[in-house]
């Protein structure tokens, strides 16, 4: 016997997403990031192209986070009211690829900030980096079918990431999105089926696949992100063996997941067990960021600059191309 | 290529005797595809079709034991690339690296640590990976005493070098170490000394072409219980090497590659070290040898390779716990309903977005949806009151009304029977919640 | 040379072909299907055609009935074109998507069918007369042996039972007869069971019941067992229903509650002696004729029917008490029929899947084909059977009684004044609805929704997930006291005056239904790792209309995306696998092989079935490429 290597033939390739435009394009970004278009498994380079490597984002909130772990004081504690400058940090000086920001406070229950509010920080944000931004709801159907559209309308030309569309309520955004040409966020409760109904329901809208970006939903580590991990594999071999409603690149709310969790937040002295609480939490966040881009994920979204950090190292070990020829 | 289960049966007598304890022959091969059952359970195979059997019947990667006794571990008998679409079987062992000219007993003092208990599960690290980094035989043969002293944990003994081998695995042989590694210099003499003490082999290559055919020649001299190291030590060329090790063993059904095969971290920094050895836990490698032994260091990771090696069979579950959605006061409602995550979630969301806050209790179904586990005797009176004493329900609210989902109005007189409590029959369908809560406790 | 035309009438198409190309070939470009069971092979003469003008060579005549053939017919297969042809297609060589099931339209009528040709005509009863050898002092053989000597002469039979009260008579019976003497013999499980003696050589009636016991309905044949011809069919509602709608609801009663079995019990044991004193009366027979009743039920019907507990059934592992009960007689039952009939009940395979499954299996005769066979009975539970003569697996899933009407605002069963066809206009929404008997209408039945949900999709007034799409303008759609609703028909056309209408929740229930059909269907192909394409033929058996619109039930992912010549459609098989069985003996035992040679998929086991389901639960399917001809419309 002799070793020959099996490379996987796959019928198709996972669809390229760009976010953002530049002045020429009809926005202001300085550059913009396009991701997907694998035609193999997650860094199987040997057997298929991966013309664009995952990203990193960081996540900006609109209100000073009430609840977030005093280990993050020293990064963003004095930008906490300033979601422009804290932005700008992301980017400057933690290298994230791109800026998520949140509207959570356009919740009613925190901030009830109004589209018109929603609408003006995220211009305030996109005046501060020149990233692509990708703009997530306060998470309530109701309120954000009034301030999406709103933030839609404001960064028309921006090309920006809206999310989160859901199966109970996808039209009003992708309508934003159809009008104002901004990609979107789909968004499914772990399943693979919803996702893929979710995806057939936008695309009958005629939102093309190309601006769809596959949210499955994933949960951090310790809290069921063996499903999130499964839903993206299933995903991306779907993709690959040819569904077309599956062939998207993926995001996952990495950060937000993981900081919720007791393993990342309780201190030494609550679980001396566990070891020292903001490593823990950074090796938390990194480790579940790890295994989701060994299923494919394409937008990781962080909240912990060094645990970005670990990330990016991590993919570029990762995008050094191997091959079994000669 | 696994046969399938038509193809299976038509080797089968077609008796239907049930002596295999299966209804049928059909359900036999089809048990038999899935890996479920073994053929020798069928008392009337013929010998032919025991041949044209066997070969699909035979695991693609053979199982290795490294150690002895409760902490022994097992290493490969794998059959999928994908967990979903059976499961993985035995979770990527973690060595930790130890050298031969630290303070060994203090490390595996140290060492002795690395257990933890997470969510009612005790996770533990299972290897003492020890380094002859001294080049020096005496003292690797005294640091691996030192271990064996500290530890009942499995070993790894690491080095090229026979006679330094040969010295440390006689004196702990007894506690079948996994010795690393028989090399194309070394093979001969490396597999002899294995197979005379009886101890699993990994055999390193400079490459897989390499390894391949080095695994035939250690193959050739009589021992099996091996466990692949491709010799690369970057991250994307691990993965590749991995990845390449396990589809040829499943999906070729390779011979030389039919073992567990092992990565070595690369990285100084024990963060980006943790980062790395997830690489390799994540994709294939049957032992992870690594550095970094910080609590918070291996914690994510083993918590990372417990939740890989789960059954995805099993229904996604939620704790069966009571849960506060909003800020619940003594007078909030209590909404029932089962532990199948799916409904549990549908149910939170809609007690969410009705901005009344109220208490969820999920009953323990073990995670099937409210009909399936009331058509299955799953939710019963008495499952709910179980769950409503579990959480002392009655010390978190000043009232005993239920909130039963509407589907299973039948449970009422049972539940209030069972329960004490009264019954408010809820909707049927989740989305009816908000409209419910509404009307009746606003 | 030019491209010959083909003109088809009376559909007035006209297509372009290659010279050669077949009849066959050439209207099924102009989207005409004709019938042709074997595939143009010439072999089954169904795709007759008659060409009015032009130049077509025929291949072979084929296999084609003379009668056909004087008629100016030909095999379309056959022929091939070589110039412009005009070609007439009678309304007979059409492939009709409407399997069309009943001549009346009315609840439980049943066409009558052909006794399945590949079992002998053997009834489980025989009447003979013998002819008793006389005693002498010489030839001192008992009475019974005689009896017996004589009768092994006639009938192939092993053991021969005879009751205490007939042997009490059988010594004057000899010789009343003068040794002459009629004797009706019961063959169950090769023994001979003496049911009857009357003195001489007169003819007796021997009859026999086929039952089905649903969980909704019960359905009764009289059976003449000496002819062979059906002598009446009846039908009502299951008297237990007011103990529960599905079997679980009755297996709670039957458990939980003081005297539940007994209840439950007696409440089919009346509801088939209520058909049979109506049956006897319409036939002008007598229960005493009747020596052989056999019954095909679901696992838990049968329980119930013969008294037993069903409470292990819902429990895990799920196991029945019985799933092949021994024959009993009439009189421990208190059916009103002769007290030492025969009650035999088919087998079941397991908890879900039952007796009536392995009846309507028989009838198939799946279990003797080469033909990879999907058998479908879409009840209150939905069981399904996949395979041929060499391997057969079964499952169930709870599909709910979404189709017989249950648990549909508006549903109801096939009967009079249901809705069975739905129009929609895409542009005004206007629905034109047909019921069955042409009255006004009262509700929907299976058929009427099934084509309901794809047409509410085809006009966009609901989306793929079944969710209504509430800002479409029509004062048809509106909010109802349960959310958003459709109307159908509103209350000036409709029987009771009430609005009919479609509620949102109306649509996931059917979604659910039609999924869990699907989802079981995918799931059995999993099992034996067999695509979709490799069923050859789909039998679909149920209670929810006069016929299956096909294209629409695969159009909403019902049905699997098949060429609708491979559909059939055969109503209450349950009841009629009975008859077949008690008109032949071989057919009895093949049905008691049935229940032991079906390997039957435990559906709830591991959550591939959820899985499936949740992907079905989307029109067609979340997988479209499961469905190629509804997504090649769109």
């Amino acid at each position: 016997m002799a070793f020959t290597p099996v490379k996987d033939k796959y019928r198709s390739k996972v669809g390229e997403v760009t976010l953002g435009a530049t002045r020429e394009q009809g926005g202001t970004r300085a550059y913009t990031i396009t991701v997907g278009g694998e035609a193999t498994l997650p860094f199987l380079h040997f057997e298929g192209e991966i013309p664009n490597r995952p990203v990193v984002a960081l996540e900006v909130w609109d209100v000073a986070p009430a609840d977030w772990n005093p280990c993050f004081e020293p990064f963003y504690g004095d930008v906490y009211n300033n979601p422009a400058a804290w932005a700008k940090k992301c980017v400057e000086e933690f290298g994230a690829d791109l800026v998520v920001l949140r509207l959570r406070g356009a919740d009613p229950d925190v901030k009830d900030a109004s589209p018109e509010d929603c609408a003006k920080v995220v211009k305030d944000v996109l005046a501060a980096v020149g990233c692509p931004l990708v703009v997530l709801g306060c998470g309530k159907a109701e309120k954000d079918n009034q301030i999406m559209p709103a933030v839609a309308e404001a960064a028309a030309g921006e090309n920006l990431l809206l999310g989160v569309a859901e199966q109970e309520n996808y039209k009003s955004l992708t309508a934003a999105c159809m009008v104002h040409k901004h990609n979107i966020i789909a968004q499914s409760p772990i399943d693979i089926n919803i996702c893929k109904q979710l995806n057939i329901l936008i695309t009958e809208m005629n939102l093309p696949p190309n601006r769809i970006v596959i949210d499955p939903t994933i949960a951090a580590l310790g809290y069921g992100l063996e499903y999130g991990y499964s839903i993206m594999e299933r995903a991306r071999n779907g993709a690959l063996g040819g569904d077309s409603m599956l062939a998207m690149p993926m995001i996952g709310n990495v950060g937000y997941e993981v900081w919720r969790v007791k393993e990342a937040n309780a201190s030494a002295a609550e679980y001396p067990g566990w070891g020292e609480q903001e490593a823990r939490g950074i090796l938390w966040e990194a480790t579940t960021a790890m295994a989701l881009l060994q299923a494919g994920m394409d937008i990781v979204v962080m909240r912990h600059p060094k645990a970005a950090g670990l990330i990016k190292q991590n993919i570029d070990e990762l995008m050094v191309k191997t091959s079994y020829e000669g | 290529m696994g046969l399938t289960g038509l193809e299976i049966f038509k080797q089968l007598p077609k008796t239907n005797t049930g002596d295999c304890g299966f209804p049928t022959c059909l359900a036999f091969a089809m048990a038999l595809a899935a890996g479920k059952t073994s053929l020798e359970k069928c008392p009337h195979v013929s010998e032919e079709a025991k041949e044209a059997l066997g070969a699909a019947a035979a695991p693609p990667i053979r199982l290795v034991k490294v150690g002895t006794g409760d902490t022994a571990v097992e290493l490969g008998d794998e059959t999928e690339l994908f967990r979903h679409d059976k499961r993985f079987y035995h979770p990527t062992a973690i060595a930790v690296l130890i050298s031969d000219t630290e303070d060994v007993a203090a490390r595996v003092k140290d060492f002795g640590e690395l257990e933890f208990d997470r969510v009612g599960l005790h996770f533990v690290t299972d290897m003492v990976a020890l380094k002859n980094a001294s080049g020096d035989a005496a003292k690797f043969k005294a640091a691996a005493e030192a271990v064996a002293a500290g530890t009942k944990r499995p070993m790894v003994l690491i080095s090229e070098d026979v006679a330094a081998m040969e010295a440390a695995a006689t004196a702990v042989a007894a506690g079948k170490p996994l010795l690393y590694a028989a090399t194309g210099e070394n093979y001969e003499a490396m597999t002899a000394l294995a197979a005379r003490l009886g101890c699993p082999l990994a055999v390193k290559g400079n490459g897989l072409a390499d390894l391949s055919d080095l695994v035939e020649k250690v193959v050739k001299l009589g021992h099996k219980d091996l466990v692949l190291d491709s010799g690369s030590r970057d991250t994307s060329q691990v993965l590749a090497d991995l990845t390449q090790i396990r589809r040829l063993a499943v999906k070729k059904r390779y011979r030389p590659f039919g073992y567990p095969a092992m990565a070595f971290t690369s990285k100084d920094d024990p963060f980006a070290e943790v980062v790395q050895a997830g690489v390799y836990l994540s994709k294939y490698a049957g032992l992870v040898v690594m550095k970094a032994s910080k609590k918070e260091e291996l914690l994510p990771l083993l918590s990372w390779r417990q939740n890989l090696f789960t059954d995805p069979q099993k229904p996604i579950q939620v704790e069966p716990k009571a849960v506060a959605v909003g800020e619940v006061t003594p007078d909030s409602p209590v909404y029932i309903t089962t532990n199948f995550s799916l409904t549990y979630y549908i149910v939170e969301g809609e007690v969410e977005s009705s901005k009344i806050p109220a208490w969820i209790v999920p009953v323990n179904t073990d995670g099937i949806s409210v009909l399936t586990a009331w058509a299955a005797g799953k939710l019963t009176g008495e499952a709910i009151n179980k769950a409503l004493k579990k959480d002392d329900m009655e010390s978190k609210v000043n009232h005993k009304t239920l909130v039963l989902p509407g589907y299973v109005a039948v449970l009422s007189g049972s539940t209030e029977e069972a329960t004490g409590w009264k019954v408010m029959v809820g909707p049927r369908e989740a989305s009816g919640i908000p409209k419910f809560a509404k009307a009746n406790f606003a | 040379m030019k491209t010959p035309t083909v003109l088809f009438f009376p559909d007035n198409v006209a297509v372009q072909v290659e010279p050669g190309t077949s009849l066959l070939t050439a209207a099924s470009m102009a989207g005409i299907e004709l019938k042709s069971n074997c595939g143009g092979g010439g072999t089954c003469g169904r795709c007759l055609v008659r060409v009015k003008d032009g130049r077509i060579r025929n291949i072979s005549a084929g296999k084609i009935a003379a009668k056909a053939r004087q008629a100016g017919l030909l095999l379309a297969c056959q022929a091939l074109v070589e110039g412009n042809v005009v070609v007439e297609i009678p309304r007979d060589s059409r492939l009709d998507e409407h399997v069309v099931l009943l001549g009346e339209k009315e609840i439980l009528a049943e066409q009558d069918e052909e006794l399945s040709g590949d079992y002998p005509f053997h009834p489980l009863c025989r009447q003979v007369q013998l002819t008793v050898s006389e005693p002498t002092l010489t030839g001192n053989a008992s009475d019974l042996s005689r009896l017996e000597t004589a009768l092994r002469r006639e009938l192939d039979c092993g053991k021969i039972h005879i009751s205490l009260p007939l042997l009490r008579s059988l010594a004057e019976v000899l010789r009343r007869g003068d040794w002459k003497v009629t004797v009706t013999v019961a063959q169950l499980d090769g023994c001979a069971d003496i049911v009857r003696l009357e003195p001489g050589h007169a003819s007796q009636k021997s009859l026999g019941l086929a039952v089905d016991i649903g969980t909704t309905t019960v359905v009764l044949y009289l059976v003449d067992l000496l002819t062979g011809i059906t002598l009446g069919k009846k039908g009502t509602y299951n008297k237990q229903a007011r103990y529960g709608d599905d079997v679980i609801s009755r297996i709670i009663h039957a458990t939980e509650r003081k005297g539940g079995l007994q209840d439950l019990h007696q409440a089919v044991i009346n509801t088939v002696n209520q058909l049979i004193s109506e049956l006897f009366a319409q036939s002008q027979v007598s229960g005493e004729d009747v020596h052989m009743v056999l019954v095909a039920g679901n696992t838990t019907m049968t329980h119930l029917f013969l008294g037993l507990t069903p409470k292990y059934i819902r429990l895990e592992p799920y196991i029945p008490l019985v799933s092949a009960a021994p024959p009993v007689r009439a009189a421990e039952l208190g059916l009103s029929v002769n007290p030492t009939a025969f009650v035999a009940c088919f087998p079941s395979v397991a908890s879900y899947v039952g007796g009536d499954i392995v009846s309507g299996t028989l009838l198939t005769n799946m279990a003797k084909s080469e033909k990879v066979t999907l058998f479908i009975d879409i009840g209150t539970n939905g069981e399904m059977v996949l395979g041929n003569r060499d391997w057969l697996v079964a499952a169930a899933c709870s599909a709910g009684p979404a189709f017989e009407g249950g648990g549909i605002t508006f549903g109801m069963r096939a009967m009079k004044g249901a809705i069975e066809r739905v129009q929609i206009d895409p542009e005004t929404f206007e629905v034109t609805v047909s019921t069955i008997g042409n009255m006004k209408p009262m509700g929907i039945c299976g058929s009427g929704l099934i084509d309901c949900l794809a047409k509410l999709h085809e006009a966009g007034v609901i989306d793929r997930a079944g969710k209504l799409q509430t800002d479409i303008d029509t004062p048809r759609m509106r909010k109802g006291d349960d959310g958003f609703e459709f109307v159908l028909v509103f209350g000036d056309l409709t029987e009771c005056g009430k609005d009919i209408v479609l509620t949102g929740s109306d649509i996931k229930n059917l979604l659910r239904a039609k999924g869990a059909i699907y989802a079981g269907i995918r799931c059995l192909l999993r099992a034996v790792q067999l695509e979709q394409e490799a069923i050859e033929k789909v039998i679909i058996a149920g209670g929810f209309g006069n016929f299956i619109n096909i294209r629409d039930a695969v159009n909403i992912g019902l049905l699997p995306d098949l060429p609708a010549g491979k559909y059939s459609f055969i109503g209450n098989s349950s009841v009629k696998g009975a008859r077949l069985a008690l008109l032949s003996q071989e057919a009895y035992r093949e049905a008691q092989n049935l229940g032991n040679s079906m390997t039957y998929l435990e559906l709830s086991a591991g959550n591939e079935f959820m899985d499936e389901f949740v992907s079905a639960l989307f029109l067609p399917h979340t997988d479209l490429s499961l469905f190629p001809t509804v997504a090649a419309k769109k």
